[in-house]
């Protein structure tokens, strides 16, 4: 009974002071009772960071040596197992290459984030990269791509409409990643990442199950993950569309025998194709005129849909959803707190500091959401245009975007012995 | 039909000499926004000095609970940590009891910790040494909230760095309702309150 009244004096006591320190006094201890002495490890982090770097490099430029040069896939496969193994299960995959875009984006806009130097490398350098050899981190360095990279058994080709379609995800996808990182609303990349759970032996469960329903996907259909999630690949596609050096079939001429074609597993690799249509020069401008009005009207939907929803966006916001609550809890304060209340007014909540918060949260998504609107829209609008366009091509040609450099191709060119033979140098 | 193509290639006009511009205008920009990106980050990016590193302040710290459940890690890398020099050494521990129990004696329904994480040792009346056994902690908090509210505050959370997977953006962080949850350096990777 006394223990209870001390104990209850104590709490009245804790709540006139706050966070109270040292309410009973230190003992003095007359048997030479020495206190513990603890330490707590820490991690050669400076070191496993520089490994991480170098390893990056060397893997892309032993990918880039076998695709460029070589003309080989077996290099490939190793790579594959070392970025699974290394990447994946030792590191863990994070900071990943796919999640430093967030980080980017948001140092760009916000100059009170500070960007650790090896994530700005993690970003850079499979761009810089890309820009040079075409996608060669995806091929195996990559350890999300290299995981699926492994398991493939049979490529089944999806139709070119689904597939051109499905390629709109990462797109959106990387449009709202950079509109959550940038109002500091939180990482989705990172929060919706459905292999980072194999790799850590554990995790949320539902995105362990989404990452098992794409790896059986991914036994049969190459890559699902990057030909229609992955934001990374999206923006690494724009420079590998561009990349200085490409990669090329064969150095002989293409005999469009097309055994390349049935051998790429994501589809990278297109059939010549005439286009029997001759279109009239009036018909010509006409459609040109047609994408001209299509587009814009694309862009502006986006703006004005993204505008209108972007209020509702912003409630991912942390701020604004406490804001809610407290907005709601003062409204009829007979009701119990929340975790988020109990904080706030614990901490002396000042609701108006909050409000003046949430207000410029919204304002921001109110902006970025616009933005994005736009951008999606011309996603969409180019999607679309893509889907109506017919080039002709007279050879088989590696779409360079959609390339990830994994090498299968090369051996199954009926002209790949002879110009392997006779010294080829594709550089 | 090669004849023609091939004739058309020296033609200026033609679709795929204007294709081979664009690639070529294609390429320019690329390299230009490469460049511009990382010179523009270059100068801002900092080296291993900089907070990187998720780390808990024990000032901030309401001990909701979410600790132990929003860590990606199964067993959460948050544990309990005690600062000894802090600690009163008291027999009525409110980290140790639960706050009504009947009587005091350390059968597991008396005791805060629910995995049996706290171990009490006697030192000399009327003093008692209070350790935690890392291992069993789960990080739920539920003694340091005992503690901050009727002891000296020795006991608190800390995300342990060896256990620690480093994301990119971290669970708990995302859903911590104090905002206790921010990045520090690695110089100075625990916020201890023995120090
Ligand atoms: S597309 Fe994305 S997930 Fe796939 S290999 Fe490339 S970066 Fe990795
Ligand atoms: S190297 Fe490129 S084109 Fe060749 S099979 Fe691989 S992804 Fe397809
Ligand atoms: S989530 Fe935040 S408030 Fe809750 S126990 Fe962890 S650090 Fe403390
Ligand atoms: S009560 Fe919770 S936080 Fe404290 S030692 Fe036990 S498991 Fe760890
Ligand atoms: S950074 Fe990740 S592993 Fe570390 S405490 Fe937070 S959620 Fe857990």
């Amino acid at each position: 009974m006394m223990n209870k009244i001390v104990l209850i004096c104590l709490f009245l006591l804790q709540i006139g002071q706050g966070v109270a320190q040292n309410r009973f006094p230190k003992p003095d201890f007359e048997s030479g009772y020495k206190y513990p002495e603890i330490h707590y490890a820490v991690a050669n982090e400076n070191l496993l960071v520089t490994i991480d770097i170098l390893l990056l490099v060397a893997l892309m430029g032993i990918v880039a040596w076998a695709v460029i040069r070589k003309r080989t896939r077996k290099p490939i496969i190793w790579v594959s197992v070392i970025s699974v193994a290394y990447f994946g299960f030792f590191r863990h995959g994070c900071v990943c290459s796919i999640g430093s875009i967030q980080n980017i984006s948001l140092a760009l806009v916000d100059s009170t984030y500070v960007l650790p130097f090896s994530v700005l490398l993690f970003f850079i350098l499979p761009i810089l990269f890309a820009f040079l050899f075409g996608r060669v981190f995806c091929a195996g360095v990559c350890p999300f791509g290299a995981l699926q990279e492994l398991i493939h058994i049979k490529s089944y080709t999806l139709p070119r409409t689904l597939s051109i379609i499905l390629g709109m995800i990462p797109w959106i996808y990387l449009i709202f990643a950079l509109l959550y990182a940038i109002t500091r609303t939180s990482f989705i990349v990172c929060h919706f990442d459905p292999f980072v759970g194999f790799f850590r032996l554990g995790g949320d469960i539902g995105m362990i199950l989404f990452g098992a329903v794409l790896l059986v996907l991914a036994l049969f259909v190459g890559r699902p993950f990057c030909r229609y999630i992955c934001p990374y690949g999206a923006l690494l596609s724009l420079f590998s569309s561009v990349s200085i050096w490409k990669i090329r079939l064969t150095d002989k001429s293409c005999i469009n025998c097309e055994l390349c074609h049935n051998a790429c597993p994501v589809d990278a690799i297109r059939a010549p194709y005439i286009n029997k249509v001759n279109e009239s020069r009036q018909r010509g401008v006409k459609r040109l005129l047609n994408y001209f009005v299509l587009l814009p009207l694309m862009i502006l939907c986006g703006a004005f849909l993204m505008r209108l929803i972007s209020n509702e966006l912003s409630r991912s916001h942390k701020d604004v959803r406490l804001y809610e609550m407290v907005v709601q809890h003062e409204a009829n304060p007979g009701e119990a707190l929340s975790v988020e209340l109990d904080a706030f007014y614990g901490q002396g909540g000042d609701i108006k500091e909050l409000a003046v918060k949430a207000e410029k949260i919204q304002a921001d998504f109110n902006f970025y959401a616009t933005i994005a609107g736009i951008l999606i829209g011309l996603v969409i609008g180019i999607t679309l245009i893509e889907l109506s366009v017919k080039r002709t091509r007279k050879l088989y040609e590696i779409d360079h975007a959609a390339c990830i450099a994994c090498a299968r191709c090369f051996s199954y060119c009926p002209q790949y012995k002879i110009g392997n033979e006779s010294g080829n140098k594709p550089l | 039909m090669e004849q023609k193509i091939e004739n058309m290639n020296e033609n200026k006009n033609s679709p795929i000499a204007r294709r081979k511009f664009l690639r070529v205008l294609g390429t320019a920009v690329a390299g230009g926004s490469v460049l511009a990106i990382s010179g523009g980050l270059f100068s801002k990016a900092k080296g291993s000095e900089v907070s990187h590193y998720w780390q808990i302040d024990p000032q901030k710290c309401t001990q909701c609970g979410r600790c132990e459940t929003d860590c990606v890690l199964q067993v959460s890398a948050v544990k309990c940590i005690h600062a000894n020099k802090v600690c009163g050494y008291c027999d009525l521990c409110g980290g140790y009891y639960r706050s009504n129990v009947k009587e005091l004696n350390t059968a597991a329904e008396n005791l805060m910790c629910p995995t049996g994480a706290i171990q009490r040792k006697f030192v000399e009346d009327p003093y008692f040494e209070y350790t935690i056994d890392e291992s069993l902690c789960n990080g739920c908090g539920k003694c340091v909230k005992g503690c901050s509210s009727f002891g000296n505050g020795s006991l608190y959370l800390q995300i342990k760095r060896d256990l620690c997977k480093d994301c990119n953006e971290c669970a708990i962080a995302t859903v911590c309702p104090s905002d206790a949850i921010t990045r520090v350096s690695l110089d100075k990777p625990y916020k201890l309150k023995d120090e």
